[in-house]
């Protein structure tokens, strides 16, 4: 396995979401993910011995003509997922404290995930969220999706704020196949409402996956002296001291994190942190590993 | 306080170098955008504004290390006396009028229970001094005790000079070293007290004036002003006595006055004294006894002031002086024109015996006035020892040098070398004349009246130790004087027989005569009477000499016997009349009186006491930024500079607190 780690900023560099898409998955392994059932596809994957018991159509004959010996020949099986990913973008995901702010490290992500998708022939779909649903692509894996997912994923702009609970209603309509649901967002909002939220997806069989996309600056603050800061959201302000944000905002993103992390995992969910200052492939080669020791 | 670099207060505008650092700098401050304030609570405002409130206890920490540092180099000081002046120690000064005119009524215990009063007013830390102020100044002491040993009897103060008190105030101030002096006056204020220039009552730097008048109003008051009666009768000669008698601030008055002689009323007349003005008593007393005679004016003038209403004179009556004139037997010309220039002039004061140089082996010359010596040339060697030593006790001695003298080698008794015998001859304009006169010796009265003196001879002595008095046209000195012992020599380098010089045919030969003979005879010595606090002259040489008595008024002897042979001179400490016994001999009676001025009890008015003291005080204040009289500042910038120290270290450890950089976690 090539290690190309590869920093958020160069990646803002290149233009175009396929190139960076291509540049970050082209490192990984082929394949995204394998069915767990061996079916009738063209792709061949081994020869078995047969037992007593095993389906008779599935004997490669050729190979008993030539050893008188009976063999199962076995295909890897065509997979039918669906992967959507629920992209937010409001406001507050338009903060960075460096070259690459939070939207367009989630951009990134997401079209690197519709480009494994579509090298894997599954069909993906997706919706950009902000306060209410701004775009919505409907998965499918048909000629030119990537590229419609990829203009769509371009297209999203900061929205105004998140509002986990009215664009849900709409996920529920929208995915109505089982399949993979991918949640980037920032979750700024109580970890039992997000959970709460999402999980109405887990119920009707989806693997839901949660991207908890972070600025470094929001993980650990570094201020030098009191700062005034305005909520990107709201506007509103508030004066705050080195001290406080080294202190007691570090214990409370913490704590969110980790109570986030806690209820996903209570839920069903998958839960991966990703913080911006990362290279993207690291996150992405890390989520794929935990994919992969699941399957 | 003061600055000695005043310029560098300009620094303290550096204060707002941090006052833009704390406060315009961080309120310029642009909003942080920031994801999400969700996990900032609004209670860390409390923070912000503890964090401001330090800031601003170090903002006001830093302006006040530049501010004082500023204040520091401006050398700030402070005038210690003029700052001790409102809780310090300071010294007080008590300066009570102790004055004839204090007498009136109850002046004095008046400004004593003033001065008391004042006195109980002190703190323990204050110190006192008190004065007591005439013509004379005298420490008292300098408990609160010593104003009660001010006592009118005092006489030794007759009249009160403000100036003089203020003088000694002044001094009193300049040794208090770093004390405020706080002077108190206590005084009946007279108009005649007060100096002409109102800067004769300067006080030092410093020195804070009270005036406490004790007299509100003028008092009216009669005195005998003034008596003019001779010092002397000689023979069977009136004396004329004239008292002037004044008023002061009267009304128009009868008065009575009387002669005393010898505790004696000799006569007494009436006057009519006008308003505030004066009259003139005249007495011709017919029995004036020989010898010394204390004489006395008095009147009944009923006043309060009764120490001014006598005045007391002395007069003698005396057979004429006898002077002894010595010259050749073969010249009688001289004897001639001295006798009668003598006789003319002193009104039968002096009585010439002229003798013949060959009879003086036996005179003794201590019996006569003076003695002359006429163009003598070998003296009998017994006559020129008693000579000797006549003149060394106190005796005098009239040198006149001649054709005869010029002889011998020295001047007898002058024992000053004859030099030579000029003849300058009588035809044409071969004489000399009188070149050089010195006005302020007594015998030369009038410079001028000399100039037509023809001198056709003279006889140059060594000067040697001897003053000149007058010199020829060719430097000749023609008259010398020189002090043997208590007396006094005269040479004169010419005759009086009208042969070296025509002297006697001149105007101003008998006024020479007669001044030098007064002066050799100590006639006219002193004046007539005297004013208490004056000073009596008891002997002229500085040498010690044979001893002085002196009794005073009250029959007592003025002197120690270690005085009597020293002293120069002596006080005169009260009215009456001092019995002086000089070493030549001579007796005299000398007449002292209080000083006329303080009889006018007029007092100086409100407007001009408050002008003087307003003056006093400007001048204070004018002299409280000079050189000498100003006292050393005191500077404190270094205590200043350890505050600036201590401000900054805990400027450092409030300022590291709070503006370290956060480290990474």
């Amino acid at each position: 396995m090539l290690q190309r780690f590869l920093d958020p900023a160069t990646l803002a560099s290149i233009s175009g979401l396929d190139l960076v898409a291509k540049t970050v998955v082209d490192g990984f392994i082929a394949g995204l993910h394998r069915s767990p059932d061996y079916g009738f596809s063209q792709e061949f994957a081994e020869y078995r011995a047969y037992t007593p018991g095993d389906d008779l159509r599935r004997i490669d004959w050729n190979v008993f003509a030539r050893s008188e010996r009976l063999y199962l020949k076995r295909y890897r099986g065509e997979t039918n997922t669906q992967l959507l990913i629920l992209l937010d973008a409001s406001a507050s995901m338009s903060f960075g404290s460096h070259a690459v702010n939070k939207l367009d490290y989630a951009r990134f992500l997401a079209a690197s995930l519709c480009y494994l998708a579509h090298a894997q022939r599954d069909a993906a779909g997706l919706i950009v969220f902000a306060e209410d649903v701004q775009n919505y692509v409907a998965p499918s894996a048909r000629q030119g999706q990537l590229f419609r997912l990829l203009h769509a994923i371009e297209k999203a702009q900061p929205g105004i704020r998140t509002d986990f609970a009215k664009p849900f209603v709409h996920f529920l309509d929208f995915t109505r196949r089982r399949g993979l649901v991918v949640v980037i967002s920032d979750y700024y909002e109580r970890p039992e409402t997000i959970v709460k939220t999402v999980e109405p997806l887990r119920f009707r069989g989806n693997e839901v996956i949660l991207f908890h996309v972070l600025d470094p600056q929001e993980i650990a603050p570094q201020f030098r002296e009191p700062v005034l800061l305005t909520d990107m959201e709201t506007s509103g302000t508030l004066e705050v001291s080195p001290e406080y944000a080294r202190g007691e905002y570090r214990h409370r993103i913490d704590s969110h994190i980790q109570a986030l992390r806690d209820q996903a995992k209570g839920a069903g969910l998958d839960y991966f942190l990703m913080d911006t200052g990362r290279p993207l492939d690291e996150g992405l080669r890390e989520y794929l590993g935990v994919r992969q020791g699941r399957m | 306080m003061g600055f000695l670099a005043p310029w560098a207060l300009a620094g303290i505008a550096a204060v707002g170098l941090p006052v833009w650092l704390h406060l315009l700098r961080k309120h310029k401050t642009t909003p942080l955008p920031f994801a999400s304030l969700m996990f900032f609570e609004r209670r860390t405002q409390s923070s912000i504004k503890h964090r401001r409130l330090q800031y601003l206890l170090l903002l006001a920490l830093r302006a006040a290390v530049i501010a004082l540092l500023a204040f520091a180099f401006a050398r700030p000081f402070l005038q210690s006396r003029l700052a001790a002046l409102a809780g310090g120690p300071k010294l007080t000064v008590l300066a009570i009028d102790n004055s004839f005119s204090m007498r009136d009524d109850d002046r004095l215990a008046r400004a004593k229970r003033e001065a008391a009063q004042v006195a109980s007013t002190l703190r323990d830390q204050d110190k006192l001094e008190v004065l007591a102020f005439g013509s004379q100044v005298h420490v008292m002491g300098d408990s609160p005790a010593a104003i009660q040993t001010i006592e009118p009897t005092d006489t030794r103060s007759s009249y009160a000079e403000l100036s003089r008190a203020l003088r000694s105030i002044a001094q009193t101030g300049a040794q208090a070293a770093r004390m405020p002096v706080e002077a108190h006056l206590f005084s009946d204020m007279q108009k005649s007290s007060l100096p002409a220039n109102f800067a004769d009552l300067r006080l030092g730097d410093g020195t804070r004036l009270v005036a406490h008048p004790v007299a509100d109003r003028r008092a009216a008051n009669f005195a005998v002003e003034s008596v003019n009666a001779p010092r002397r009768v000689y023979g069977s000669g009136k004396a004329r006595v004239e008292a002037t008698i004044a008023g002061y601030g009267t009304e128009q008055a009868k008065r009575r006055v009387s002669l005393m002689l010898n505790g004696r009323e000799l006569d007494s007349k009436t006057l009519d004294v006008p308003a505030g003005g004066r009259a003139v008593a005249e007495f011709l007393p017919a029995d004036l006894p020989f010898g010394l005679n204390r004489g006395e004016i008095r009147i009944d003038s009923a006043d309060n002031l009764p120490d001014d209403d006598r005045f007391y004179f002395s007069v003698e009556r005396a057979e004429a002086r006898r002077v002894l004139f010595v010259h050749e037997a073969r010249n009688q010309r001289d004897a001639l024109y001295f006798r009668t220039a003598l006789e003319a002039a002193a009104e039968s004061a002096y009585a010439l015996d002229a003798v013949a140089v060959e009879q003086s082996a036996n005179l003794d010359p201590h019996k006569y006035a003076f003695v002359v010596l006429s163009d003598v040339g070998t003296l009998p060697a017994s006559f020129e020892t008693a000579l000797r030593d006549y003149v060394r006790a106190g005796g005098s001695l009239l040198v006149a040098l001649g054709r005869e003298s010029a002889l011998r080698s020295r001047v007898p008794v002058f024992d000053e070398a004859v030099v030579e015998a000029r003849y300058y001859g009588r035809d044409g304009a071969l004489f000399q004349t009188a070149a050089w006169l010195d006005a302020g010796h007594p015998s030369i009265h009038n410079a001028q009246r000399w100039d037509d003196v023809k001198f056709y001879q003279a006889v140059r002595v060594n000067p040697g130790a001897a003053r000149v008095a007058a010199r020829l046209g060719d430097d000749t000195p023609l008259l010398l004087e020189k002090q043997v012992g208590e007396g006094r020599v005269l040479v004169f380098a010419s005759t009086f027989d009208n042969i070296s010089n025509d002297f006697p045919l001149h105007a101003s030969f008998v006024p020479f005569i007669e001044h030098t003979a007064n002066y050799l005879a100590r006639q006219e010595e002193g004046p007539s009477n005297y004013l208490v606090g004056s000073y009596l002259e008891l002997r002229q040489a500085k040498e010690q000499g044979a001893a002085v008595e002196v009794l005073d008024p009250k029959g007592a002897r003025a002197l120690t016997l270690d005085e009597a042979t020293r002293a120069q001179n002596m006080p005169l400490a009260m009215a009456g009349f001092y019995d002086v016994k000089r070493p030549n001999g001579r007796h005299e009676l000398v007449a002292v009186n209080a000083d006329r001025h303080e009889s006018d009890l007029d007092v100086i008015s409100a407007d001009t006491l408050a002008l003087w003291q307003n003056t006093a005080q400007g001048q204070q204040n004018a002299t409280a930024g000079g050189e000498a009289e100003t006292p050393k500042p005191m500077e404190f910038w270094w205590y200043v500079l350890i505050a600036v120290l201590g401000l900054a270290v805990a400027e450092s450890l409030l300022g590291n607190r709070h503006l370290t950089v956060d480290q990474a976690p």
